[in-house]
């Protein structure tokens, strides 16, 4: 098996899904194995059912042809999928995941650091020049710079997790209002081509960037060889989804195990009352 | 708010796809720092801007420049004498006693004492302010329906009224701070490795109110409090049920031992939560000064 992941910037799900780890039942099939077409499936449980919210609902489709084929209708928690699409909480977002792990190497000299200057230039009287006691003051050219920036500055710090978790939902939800986003049953393809993939993507309208989430950090090996090589075209365990992935990629696919556990992940701590995991972050803590 | 996040799912159909590139923050949410020209930021340090802020001299509250200044020119009258001695108990009243019940915060099935109140996460005391644990108090009565093994440390009369009309039980009783110091944050209690404390007896100037029946105090004697259960059915005019006849029974006859601070758990033991067992004494003097 093979594992091709956006690995950089999978905080946001990492620390919200630390304990989860869930394995989901897939049957690996083989190539020449066409999954059989399923005409009955469950339908979805909702987990903390609104009384006021109407669910959303979604097709759900399948990835074995190319052409769209729709396997059914599943509904969607509408506090993930129809939360307020709040544009500054993603960009909140967005911000933090670039920030977080972005250190400043700028750097100046102060005057001290700076070689030379010593000597007085001059003599103090006498010269009717200037008084001056080094030429590494911040006065002179190539002298030191007062409050320049100065290396290594991180620019680390924690969004709060509520603002993390309504970023999740928020962009879910305009993926979703965009029809950015899919579900599919499995990653399961027909075929190792990258051909496959390419045409399967661009008859259905998706993309041209498309973000594949599962529920499994090991992903089918079809899909895996069929999309090594294409770089916008990426596979993603669902702990790391984020908003930062979710935006770059201009389609969204997730299967139906991967949206059951994110649903109910992203639920369970939006209605979660112990008052001790919300502590303030702390660097350096262990 | 429904209404206007449906128009905004429903506009964003028709909207360029949201990106990285086209998402900004709230108009005027940042502001931009400013990088004041000084040590401390170029500012004035809390005077203010010249005249009176910088240069006069205020005084303190009170002083009178010599004179015997109005506060210390009568005999004070002491309030507050012994403040910081009297016991505390922050008030919990039924209203959201009943909304922790309602809410699953609270399990009716099991006797609620101090512990699952604390960790209902909605109630909140600290030791070190002399809280001594819940005051309840009677807001919401006359809604309150949970049939409950309570044991709260205050009770007044209409309040331990309103949980028997309800079925249920309520017991008084006291902690001393160092059992309440293991109540308020049982984890971090058994990760310090030490013995669970017994239960002291409660002050000279409170054991009276924590024996007397009429207070459903857990030093009282059960038969005084049968019948003062009665006389209080009697005297609010409700029909007292008849505790024999419960399908939890045994849930509501449940009582801690006085020594006793956790349910299922006596004093000397020790919870070792890394390996999840409890170790007890063995040593015939630990088991003398632990018995009740």
């Amino acid at each position: 098996m093979f594992l091709k992941v956006e690995s950089h910037k999978i905080r946001n799900f990492n620390n919200l899904f630390k304990q989860l780890r869930i394995s989901c039942a897939r049957e690996h099939s083989t190539n020449s194995d066409i999954p059989t077409v399923t005409t009955e499936f469950a339908p979805r449980k909702l987990l903390f059912e609104s009384k006021y919210l109407k669910p959303r609902q979604v097709w759900l489709e399948s990835l074995d042809t190319i052409d769209e084929r729709k396997l059914g209708i599943l509904e969607l928690h509408p506090t993930v999928f129809g939360a307020n699409p709040r544009i500054d909480i993603i960009h909140q977002n967005v911000r933090w995941q670039t920030l977080y792990r972005y250190v400043s190497f700028a750097h100046t000299k102060l005057r001290f650091e700076v070689r030379g200057g010593g000597k007085k230039p001059w003599p103090q009287k006498g010269l009717g020049r200037a008084r001056h006691g080094s030429i590494r003051s911040p006065l002179f050219k190539g002298g030191g710079v007062v409050h320049g920036p100065r290396s290594p500055t991180p620019h680390f710090f924690m969004l709060p997790f509520y603002t993390r978790l309504h970023g999740l939902t928020s962009t879910l939800s305009v993926k979703f209002a965009q029809d950015d986003l899919h579900i599919v049953d499995s990653l399961e393809l027909p075929s190792d081509e990258p051909q496959y993939i390419t045409e399967l993507v661009k008859s259905r309208l998706w993309g041209p960037s498309v973000l594949f989430v599962d529920c499994s950090d090991i992903m089918p090996r079809n899909i895996t060889a069929a999309t090594d090589s294409i770089k916008h075209f990426n596979l993603m365990p669902y702990y790391g989804l984020n908003v930062y992935s979710m935006l770059k990629h201009d389609t969204l696919v997730l299967t139906r195990a991967a949206l059951d556990i994110i649903e109910e992940k992203i639920l369970n701590n939006f209605h979660r009352h112990d008052p001790s995991f919300l502590k303030k972050f702390k660097v350096n803590q262990v | 708010m429904s209404g206007s996040k449906e128009k905004a799912l429903n506009l964003l159909r028709y909207l360029p796809r949201i990106s990285l590139t086209n998402i900004r923050d709230n108009p005027g949410a940042k502001m931009a720092r400013k990088r004041g020209r000084a040590q401390h930021g170029g500012d004035k340090h809390g005077d203010g801007n010249k005249g009176s802020g910088q240069r006069q001299n205020f005084m303190r509250l009170g002083y009178e420049t010599g004179n015997n200044p109005f506060y210390l020119r009568f005999p004070k009258e002491p309030y507050y004498k012994g403040h910081h001695l009297k016991r505390q108990y922050p008030p919990l009243s039924l209203l959201e006693l009943q909304k922790l019940v309602d809410l699953n915060r609270i399990d009716p099935t099991k006797p609620v004492d101090l512990v699952a109140i604390i960790n209902s996460g909605m109630y909140k005391m600290s030791v070190d302010q002399h809280h001594f644990g819940v005051n309840l108090t009677d807001e919401g009565f006359e809604i309150f329906e949970a049939k409950i093994n309570l044991e709260v440390q205050w009770a007044s009369e209409p309040v331990i009224a309103a949980i028997e009309k309800a079925g249920g039980v309520v017991t008084t009783a006291y902690y001393d701070p160092h059992s309440l110091q293991a109540i308020v944050n049982t984890k971090k209690f058994f990760e310090r490795g030490i013995p669970i404390p017994r239960r002291m007896m409660p002050p000279a100037d409170a054991i009276e109110f924590y024996s007397s029946a009429a207070n459903r105090g857990y030093l009282a004697d059960p038969e005084e409090i049968s019948k003062e259960r009665f006389a209080l059915a009697q005297k609010y005019g409700y029909l007292l049920k008849r505790i024999e006849d419960d399908p939890d029974y045994e849930m509501l006859i449940q009582r801690k031992d006085p020594r006793q601070i956790f349910f299922g758990l006596n004093p000397g033991w020790i919870v070792n939560l890394k390996d999840k067992v409890i170790l007890k004494p063995t040593d015939e003097e630990l088991l003398e000064y632990y018995a009740s």
